[in-house]
């Protein structure tokens, strides 16, 4: 009945339902920023002074950005930016350059996208023209000829500053932080990392030219912060449509993060790690079990998208083997156990698994060597076992030295899941020393 | 180096022709060359114009012939010439001082002092027309050369009737005979005395003669004057421009490409408050008024740059010092103290241009970077080594000192140290005129890197820059804010001694002041601060700046990334060793996890926990293909460790 209500008085449930998707996978896809970033405040306001100076006053300045990865210091800086801009006299002068480095994985590269990016005048279309010695010394004197008040500041933001570094002799690093020490054009050299020690990588020259400003987002949230965290990325904005659904969704994950099972799948989360984007992974498999059936996330939502959050890959590979590649795993745990983790060749681990088969005399097993090495190599493919080293190719294949790359628990649990398991091989696997 | 001769070397035959004079018997008054192979014979007289054999093939230097003398035995023959430069070897930036663009076929009456005005006779290529006088730039004539003006290194000046020669002698070879265009009334030169007396006029009516030239043409000449004004134009970017049409396919930059940022839009705000003033005052990039703390070097530097440039001799520098010691900056201000004598005629005008070796992309850049400064012409690197090898080992009109500043030396050194040889070697030639000033970091580099015969010839004039003392340094900081009232006495001296204890880097000190003064001004709602900069902001700012992030890193880490923390140290004092495998570790967490009331995780969640602290490097890992095997170290202290978990 009440249903129905809603359909008249306000939008279709599948309308909602379609907004919601839309909403929510905006914000956990980080394509929305916040409207101010979340217990960042004091990082926030340095950054954002630090650049309005460049953009208003001209005075050049080099700054990182450190944290662990999925803490938001993407998200801070383009907030930033996004506040800056709204001021008039930073949108119509700063330059801004975008670069990368994992995109950017030299120093010939990144200069041509800087230029690209600056619309230099060696710049034709999209294309850079000229060598890399010459864009490099083209970029210089375009920085040289530039002065503190009558230039444009250019913001140069290094993502994965620290990959920067192991450019040849850091000349791009170099030449930036050198610019931003030195009476020539007014430039923010901004490097994004998640590596605490950064300035360890820089060159002694290119370190003295860094001004050492680092801001740190270490932030450490409680566990009530998180799950007012988890309820307020799951809630909807007061401007959603329909009002009542809206109120309806926002009950209801109040109702969630106050369930008790909801409540400890969260701090197994919390424990395992605090930055966002583990969270939204979580909340992101949780949404997309939300349907016009069951317009809510329950608790049995989370449980599930927790299953599959924190399942182990290499127990779901061993699901899918053949059992005689099982019992060959099951063969090299043994020999592990044994020799205590030294390697074993595909002989060894054949002489185990005939072992097995004579005790119980059942030729149900019986496979012909060929057979053996394929199912040997196919767990070579699959990585579930690597060579020790490369290098001994010219050694014939059954004698390869080789490591197991599982975890005893890692087998036990495939075993217990595998599907069908003979009786025989469980009881062999559980045998602690054959 | 032969092979960047692209052109047949002609063997030329040098002899004496003539009656000597009667009253010096070494004098001579012509010279006979011919080209072995080729019959004809060119004669040289004194009172000639003559090319002579220099650095550039293309454009051989240009004098007159005043006296031809041989010694007593007859095999040297020699040459006293008035020089006359060419465009090319006019210093890029004094163009500018013509007021218009250059003519190329167009020389200058060379004034300048310090000037070898000997030759040798056999470096005599042959004669060359030569009009002057105040005739308009006729066109078609690619051999006669034009003077109108001279030029003593400093300003053009107009050429002076008795200086200027009559009209040259008839050239003794028939091909050189001028064609000028007949079609133009202004074409034909003008009598002497129509040139306007007053020299500054003389610009704009040779300008506007030109100008009229230009205009007065019939159609069918239009397109040749259309030749003529990209000729103008200065010929290395003409042919870049021609390249890159005729190859589409090849990269080169645009012709014409200004290297510039955009200007603002709105200006830049001024500072408007103390702290704000002294924050411009303290940004590294501002120019201070003197440096002071380096008096001594200046000396030093200054005394040896000047002697060289008086005696017109060359030599080599080598400075040291750690970063931030005030090595560039103090060579610079040499220079600006150099140059400002040199302007008010103290010393000989000199030349200065720097390189960097980090500023650019490979070793062989230099000479690049070295022949464009000096010339503005561009080459490639084998090319400009060739062109600067034969500029510093001939000797030449256009020769002022050239001092070469080379930054970050270390960064030029090749395996067969050619770059740091070429450098090191041409200041011992002897009209190289060449004063070379490095700058590296180590003090020891010479003897480090550089094989015998180029640490030779670096020579033993060294110099090393002291890291600063905390006295120097609270120097640095007064003269810069120069009465500027914004520092308590006390935190001057904390940022000063701080620093001395860490590098004596003066850069490191001026970054601390000038955030000691941002922290300061978020910090000015407080009624009972004085508005100055005092102690507690400065140790803000230092906390900042050099305080390690790894604990701070460590009690924010999420609890399973502690526990696994716990779980390295555990094996680690279980192995006895400071590195285990994620296998070995795994043990321990599952035990951990279970003493601490916690649900077991799996692999694949150790595995992301351990890949986490390592992407933050508080964990050194091997390649994470190698999953559960790869090992594991702490990249910080047991120590440490266990103070950040404890404090919780």
């Amino acid at each position: 009945m009440s249903k129905r209500k809603i359909q008249e008085d306000h939008l279709l449930i599948g309308e909602c339902i379609s907004q919601v998707q839309e909403i929510l996978r905006e914000r956990f896809c980080h394509q929305q920023l916040p409207d101010r970033p979340e217990g960042l405040e004091a990082q926030h306001k340095h950054l954002l002074e630090l650049l309005k100076r460049t953009a208003v006053h001209g005075e050049s300045n080099s700054v990182l950005i450190v944290g662990p990865r999925g803490v938001g210091k993407t998200m801070l800086l383009k907030c930033v930016l996004r506040d800056l801009l709204e001021e008039k006299e930073a949108q119509k002068n700063l330059l801004q350059v975008h670069l990368n480095g994992l995109l950017q994985t030299d120093d010939r590269i990144a200069l041509k996208e800087i230029t690209r990016q600056l619309h230099l005048e060696n710049v034709v279309g999209d294309k850079v023209f000229g060598s890399f010695a010459e864009n490099l010394a083209f970029l210089l004197e375009a920085l040289k000829k530039g002065d503190r008040s009558s230039s444009r500041p250019v913001l140069f933001v290094l993502e994965e500053f620290d990959l920067f570094a192991h450019h040849k002799n850091q000349t791009l690093l170099y030449n930036l932080l050198d610019v931003s020490q030195s009476a020539q054009a007014p430039v923010a050299v901004v490097g994004i990392t998640c590596r605490l020690d950064v300035l360890e990588l820089l060159e002694k020259r290119v370190k003295s030219r860094f001004s050492h400003r680092q801001i740190h987002l270490l932030s450490n949230p409680t566990f009530p912060q998180y799950l007012a965290q988890v309820r307020t990325q799951l809630s909807l904005p007061a401007d959603f449509p329909d009002h009542q659904f809206a109120e309806d969704w926002n009950a209801s994950v109040k109702t969630l993060v106050e369930d008790k099972s909801a409540v400890d799948v969260l701090q197994r989360h919390f424990n395992s790690s605090k930055d966002f984007r583990s969270m939204h992974m979580l909340l992101m498999l949780c949404l997309s079990r939300v349907s016009v059936a069951k317009p809510a996330v329950k608790p049995a939502d989370l449980l599930e998208a927790s299953r599959l959050c924190f399942s182990d890959a290499k127990a779901n590979i061993l699901h899918g083997l053949s059992v005689l590649e099982l019992c060959l795993i099951i063969a090299m745990k043994h020999l592990n156990d044994v020799y205590e983790g030294e390697p074993f060749n595909l002989q060894m681990v054949h002489n185990e698994f005939k072992k097995f088969l004579q005790r119980k005399s059942n030729s149900m097993y019986n496979f012909e060597q060929p057979v053996i090495m394929k199912a040997f190599e196919h767990l070579q493919q699959l990585e579930l076992i690597r060579p020790l080293d490369s290098s001994a190719a010219r050694i014939q294949r059954e004698y390869q030295l080789m490591r197991l790359m599982l975890d005893h628990s890692q087998i036990m649990e495939a075993l217990q899941k595998y599907p069908q398991c003979p009786t025989d091989i469980k009881q062999w696997a559980m045998s602690a020393f054959s | 180096r032969m092979k960047y001769f692209t052109r047949l070397r002609v063997r030329r035959v040098y002899k004496w022709r003539g009656e000597p004079l009667t009253f010096n018997r070494k004098l001579k008054t012509s010279l006979a060359i011919s080209v072995e192979g080729l019959p004809k014979t060119t004669v040289i007289n004194t009172g000639q114009h003559i090319l002579i054999e220099g650095e550039d093939e293309d454009n051989p230097y240009v004098a007159k012939v005043i006296r031809l003398y041989g010694d007593e035995s007859g095999r040297q023959k020699k040459a006293v010439v008035q020089w006359f430069v060419r465009v090319s070897e006019v210093p890029v930036s004094k163009l500018k001082l013509l007021g218009r663009e250059p003519h190329p076929q167009e020389i200058f009456y060379y004034q300048g002092r310090s000037c070898d005005d000997e030759v040798d006779a056999e470096s005599i290529l042959r004669p060359v027309k030569r009009l002057d006088g105040a005739a308009p730039f006729p066109d078609g004539d690619r051999d006669a050369l034009y003077v109108k003006l001279s030029w003593d290194s400093k300003t053009f000046k107009v050429l002076d009737s008795e200086l200027a020669p009559p009209s040259c002698p008839k050239p003794s070879l028939p091909p050189l005979a001028p064609v000028l265009p007949a079609c133009s009334g202004s074409g034909v030169p003008r009598p002497r005395s129509a040139r306007p007396a007053h020299p500054g006029l003389r610009h704009h009516a040779a300008g506007r003669d030109h100008q009229r030239f230009l205009s007065g043409l019939p159609f069918r000449h239009r397109l040749t004057v259309k030749r003529l004004e990209f000729l103008i134009l200065p010929f290395v970017s003409f042919n870049r421009f021609l390249f890159g049409q005729v190859t589409p396919g090849t990269p080169r930059t645009p012709h014409g490409a200004t290297p510039s940022i955009p200007s603002r839009t709105l200006p830049a705000r001024q500072p408007a408050n103390v702290l704000e003033e002294a924050r411009t005052r303290l940004h590294v990039s501002s120019v201070p008024e003197s440096l002071p703390c380096r008096e001594q070097e200046f000396q030093d530097i200054y005394s040896f740059v000047e002697s060289k440039i008086v005696d017109g001799t060359g030599g080599c520098m080598y400075i040291s010092g750690v970063p931030g010691t005030g090595k560039t900056a103090t060579v610079h201000e040499v220079m600006r103290c150099l140059q400002h004598a040199a302007d008010v005629d103290e010393i000989p005008p000199f030349h200065f241009i720097e390189i960097n070796g980090m500023k650019m992309t490979d070793p062989h850049q230099a000479y690049v970077q070295i022949l464009q400064k000096l010339t503005g012409q561009k080459a490639t690197a084998d090319h400009a080594a060739a062109l600067l090898e034969k500029r510093f080992s001939n000797a030449a009109p256009r020769k002022e000192t050239t001092v070469l500043l080379v930054d970050e030396l270390d960064l030029l050194w090749t395996r067969k140290q050619n770059v740091m040889y070429n450098l090191f070697d041409w200041p011992t030639r002897r009209h190289a005129r060449l004063v070379v000033l490095t700058i590296a970091n180590t003090m020891d580099l010479p003897e480090r890197i550089m094989i015998n015969r180029v640490a030779s010839r670096l020579g033993l004039t060294r110099m090393s820059f002291q890291p600063y003392s905390f006295k120097q340094l609270q120097q640095i900081i007064m003269s810069r804010l120069n009465k500027v009232k914004a520092f308590e006495q006390d935190a001057l001296q904390l940022v000063s001694r701080k620093v001395a204890a860490l590098s004596g880097d003066a850069r490191r000190c001026l970054d601390i002041c000038r955030r000691a003064t941002e922290i300061c001004e978020h910090s000015a709602a407080d009624p009972s601060a004085s508005g100055l900069v005092g102690m507690s902001h400065v140790m803000e700012a230092l906390d900042e700046m050099f305080s390690s992030a790894y604990i701070t890193a460590i009690k924010c880490a999420s609890v399973q990334e502690q526990l696994f923390l716990r779980a390295v140290i555990a094996e680690f004092r279980r192995l006895g060793l400071e590195e285990a495998t994620f296998q070995q570790v795994f043990v321990q967490h599952q035990a951990l996890c279970r003493v601490e009331g916690l649900q077991p995780v799996s692999v694949s969640e150790g595995l992301a926990v351990c890949q986490r602290l390592g992407a933050c490097r508080l964990l050194l890992l091997e390649p994470s293909r190698l999953g559960v095997l790869q090992r594991v170290r702490l990249n910080v202290s047991q120590d440490d460790v266990l103070f950040a978990l404890k404090a919780d």
